[in-house]
């Protein structure tokens, strides 16, 4: 089949030599980044109406009445919207039908939206927020997941019958057989806690009626075809009535692929009902009260393993605290329940999840989804059976990680692709490991120092059999220039600006220069989501393969307009040759043939991910079409005088595929370490017996500065190709994170001799806990 | 209430409410948008701005405050050329990543190694402790930061 995508995928991994992948090359945002002239939301402002959120003040209450005559009374205030005004469908949940955007009946947790108030000015509108009067009658509220389990009296969701939002499972072999054969069985309670996103730029939307004769949103939001679903859905209008923009956005991680639809669909609202343009921005306080978070988990672990380190069983209970809405917890319960065996062939797996409803601000994406803290439970059981053992712990996880040819915890085969147990070698070489593991750990004195390790796995692409494609249109421009577009969205983690473009040029033999990508634009095809790291691995496959067709159309014009064989083509560097001889003609010069020789040069680039099917109700099966992997150790000094650790040192080893731009994926580490040493030692939310957050700022809610961060040490890669992506890339984004709190508190317990299974570790739990009184 | 300052060389006026933010009147009035805003609570360092040539934010400094001074922001270092090393330095290294900290960065990096063209590591490292970035964990733009010193320095020794 000609332009048949598998085929142009295999020709291209078979690439031995390369003009711009595996380069560090800079950049096409940064240097209008630097001279602050990169345009993010709020810098479209110009001329529209403010509007302002009004928040529930209560954690769970029936709403009786919204009296907004007060705020319509006050100079500049145009309109006080609430559910009643919803001219589309008032429902907004992702994963479950069970969340409206502007509350209706019920409110279930401080910082629920209740009413919009549009005004002339910024001032007028929060004046008129505040004069909003709305009249609760309240309900007993529930904070506590393991109390949510047990009640039936007091329900969060009525409809649902039960305060369990999902439950998923894993099965295989049989545990109880398997936990017969151990030698050494490790039992223990984990627990972790909600963590902020904290990107520097808050969440905002400008939404402008009639550009193009469409509602046009400019939206901070990681999938610009989710917002315009959301926003279409809201107003009851057709999709392709709306337009969405994402501009540059200062930062995402996850979170601004739950509230972006959201603030976009606010502002819409108002925009629609007004006629006007409308401008909407969550301040910090309102940013943290109101979005999705991190998870916070119980996860009850019990594993096994023999004499010889084999591991032979483990049962895992994992309940998420998902708040007031499921958001996406049901897909984050997935991640953490096909992960939560770690990346280790364990024969008998038992997995049950449970997502359950408080009156808290929900759960949400935060990068790693569900998985940092199953392999912070993983990984810690890992260190105490390799204790009981008496063996090393990389050596112990030598002896059980996955293999080519292994099959994971859900039953799937992994034919290839996993050099998860080669980066852990290499890596703890690189570490000095041996060495260290011995001397450290060993400290009397105020200071101690300790060393751990981790490793980590991250399925590519949606959980289960849940659809994922790739799908972007390219152009060649008559001067050669090529401008690419594409859904995925640029949040910082720059595959637009850097991947992409070294994908497109390398497969046309371009300089980069020549190529344009315009991103996170509902006027591409859907591409899916800047997520789950999928965006240089999924989202580069559509340009990719537009390249790859629109380079094989030009191969044979080349071929005949210099008379020698396609075999023999070469572009290099805007320059298209006959090997071995001195015939050539210039990319420019090509380009104009082919537009006077009636060669196409614009393609649609779509690729459908190829995957199986998962049956939940044997819970086995096909999980993810790969995984990316990751080893990490970590170096840590403990003040047992003041309970800070600092973390010295980190040691990473990626196996993630090729590696396209080597330096793009350092900054991915280095910011995904950063992240994750502060949720282990700092970042901590405090709820007050109303489930209202007490530290809604930056000045409690404290995050790593340049003078937190450990040295974080050039990665060892594994390049385990694989063979559904350009250039046998996987996921980046996400993946340090993700052993990190697992390494952090390994090496913690190296230091002090104590198991700590409750994060953060703050000085005040680490101090508690040296005193002996917990 | 009028006030008068001096914005990246050229002096303005502005109507200004007595509690009316600097970083407000900035993007709002006076299309300064490199300025940005993260927090409003003194503790991110996307709003800084050189008061006299010393970093401060500019969601902290109220309007009136300003009246007679001197503002400036990294538009006008551009323009002058005196951030180049700099800008370079970001670029090459891989120090940007949303770009949302970047230009209090520069501002914050650049009035710092004015002060002290031959720091050490610690010492840049304390120079931006105020300045937050959630995206690069800080490596890429310390290294930014001491190459830049070096370029200075090589360029003025040229001189
Ligand atoms: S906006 Fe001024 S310090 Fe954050
Ligand atoms: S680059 Fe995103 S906050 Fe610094």
């Amino acid at each position: 089949m000609p332009e048949d995508p598998y085929s142009l995928i295999e020709r291209w991994m078979k690439a031995r030599s390369f003009l711009v992948i595996g380069k560090s090359v800079t950049r096409a945002d940064a240097i209008e980044k630097i001279l602050g002239r990169a345009k993010y939301v709020e810098d479209f402002l110009d001329g529209a109406l403010f509007a302002k959120m009004v928040l529930s003040t209560e954690p769970h209450a029936r709403i009786l009445g919204i009296d907004d005559s007060a705020a319509l009374r006050i100079k500049g205030v145009r309109r006080v919207i609430t559910a009643r005004d919803v001219p589309g469908i008032n429902e907004v949940g992702y994963a479950l039908p069970d969340q409206p955007l502007l509350a209706d009946k019920k409110v279930r947790y401080i910082g629920d939206t209740v009413a919009l108030v549009v005004a002339d000015d910024f001032e007028a509108a929060l004046r008129g927020a505040e004069e909003v009067d709305v009249k609760y009658e309240p309900l007993p509220h529930i904070l506590d997941p393991l109390e949510a389990m047990e009640r039936t009296d007091v329900l969060i969701h009525e409809e649902n019958g039960s305060n369990i939002a999902f439950r998923t499972k894993v099965r295989k072999g049989d545990v109880e057989e398997g936990f017969s054969k151990a030698d050494v069985v490790v039992e223990n309670e984990y627990r972790t806690h909600r963590q902020d996103h904290i990107y520097l730029e808050t969440e905002a939307a400008l939404a402008v009626p009639g550009l193009d004769g469409r509602l046009t949103v400019i939206t901070a939001a990681q999938h610009p075809h989710l917002a315009q679903k959301i926003v279409a859905k809201v107003l009851g209008v057709n999709w392709s009535d709306i337009k969405i923009i994402v501009p540059y956005l200062g930062g995402g991680f996850g979170g601004k692929d739950d509230e972006g639809p959201l603030v976009a669909a606010k502002a819409a609202l108002a925009a629609y009902l007004t006629g006007k343009p409308v401008f909407l921005e969550y301040t910090r306080e309102e940013s943290i009260l109101v979005h999705p978070k991190r998870e916070s988990t119980i996860i009850k672990y019990k594993s096994g393993a023999t004499n010889d380190g084999k591991l032979v069983a483990a049962e895992i209970t994992i309940i998420h605290d998902t708040g007031a809405y499921a958001n996406r917890g049901p897909f984050i319960l997935w991640r953490a329940t096909v992960h939560a065996t770690g990346p280790y062939k364990v024969p008998n797996v038992k997995v049950d999840g449970y997502a359950v409803y408080t009156n808290k601000v929900p759960q949400g994406s935060y990068r790693g989804f569900g998985n940092p803290s199953a392999q912070f439970a993983a990984e810690s059981q890992m260190d105490l059976l390799a204790e009981k053992l008496g063996m090393d712990p990389v050596e112990f996880r030598l002896k059980n990680l996955l293999r080519p040819g292994d099959d994971t915890a859900t039953g799937q085969v992994l034919e290839d692709s996993v050099g998860i147990a080669e980066a852990l070698e290499k890596l703890a070489k690189v570490a000095d490991w041996k060495r260290k593991r011995e001397t450290y750990g060993k400290d009397t004195g105020r200071f101690r120092r300790g060393i751990g390790v981790a490793v980590a796995w991250h399925g590519i692409s949606t959980s289960r059999g849940v659809p994922d494609w790739s799908n972007a249109y390219l152009k060649v421009e008559r001067d050669g220039s090529v401008t690419v577009h594409t859904g995925i969205v640029e949040i910082g983690q720059g595959s637009p600006n850097s991947s992409h473009r070294q994908i497109v040029a390398e497969v046309l033999g371009i300089p980069p220069e020549k190529v344009k990508v315009v991103y996170g634009t509902t006027d591409a095809p859907d591409t899916g989501a800047t997520h789950a790291s999928r965006g240089t691995t999924v989202g580069a496959i559509g340009p990719f393969i537009a390249a790859a067709k629109v380079r094989e159309r030009l191969e044979r014009l080349a071929s005949e307009l210099l008379h020698a064989p396609v075999e023999q083509i070469e572009f290099v560097n805007g320059i298209i040759k006959v090997r071995g001889t001195d015939k050539q003609i210039t990319w420019e010069k090509l380009i104009d043939e082919a537009y006077k020789r009636g060669v196409e040069v614009s393609a649609t680039g779509y690729f459908f991910l190829p995957k199986g099917k998962f049956d939940d109700e044997k819970g086995r099966g096909f999980a993810y079409p790969a995984y990316s992997f990751i080893a990490m150790i970590a170096e840590v000094e403990v003040d047992t005088w003041t309970g800070v650790t600092r973390v010295t040192r980190v040691w990473p080893a990626l196996a993630a595929g090729k590696i396209i731009n080597p330096q793009q994926v350092e900054g991915q580490i280095e910011g995904a370490v950063a992240q994750g040493m502060g949720y282990v030692l700092m970042e901590q939310f405090v709820f007050d017996e109303r489930g209202r957050i007490l530290n809604p700022n930056l000045t409690d809610y404290v995050i790593p500065t340049a003078l937190d961060m450990p040295q974080v040490m050039k990665p060892v890669y594994v390049e385990d190709l694989f063979k559904y992506s350009p250039f046998g890339a996987k996921g980046v984004g996400e993946m340090a994170l993700i052993p990190a709190p697992a390494a952090i508190a390994n090496a913690v317990a190296h230091a002090l001799g104590i198991r700590f299974t409750q994060l953060p570790l703050t000085p005040e739990r680490i101090l508690l806990t040296l005193r002996g009184e917990k | 209430m009028k006030v008068r300052f001096k914005l990246n060389g050229k002096w303005v006026e502005v109507d200004a409410k007595p509690n009316e933010i600097l970083l407000d009147t900035l993007r709002l009035k006076l299309g300064a948008r490199s300025v940005k805003r993260g927090c409003e609570t003194a503790e991110c360092g996307a709003c800084t701005v050189l008061l006299d040539g010393k970093p401060v934010y500019s969601c902290t400094i109220l309007t009136p405050m300003v009246e007679g001074r001197e503002v400036i922001t990294v538009d006008y270092l551009a323009e002058t050329g005196e951030i180049q090393p700099l800008m370079e330095a970001f670029a090459e290294h891989g120090a940007v990543q949303c770009g949302f900290c970047t230009p209090g960065f520069i501002l914050t990096a650049y009035a710092f190694l004015k002060q002290n063209p031959r720091p050490s590591e610690w010492e840049v490292r304390k120079a931006v402790e105020g300045n937050l970035c959630r995206c690069t964990g800080y490596q890429k733009i310390i290294e930014a930061i001491l190459d830049a010193a070096e370029r200075m320095r090589k360029s003025n020794g040229n001189k």
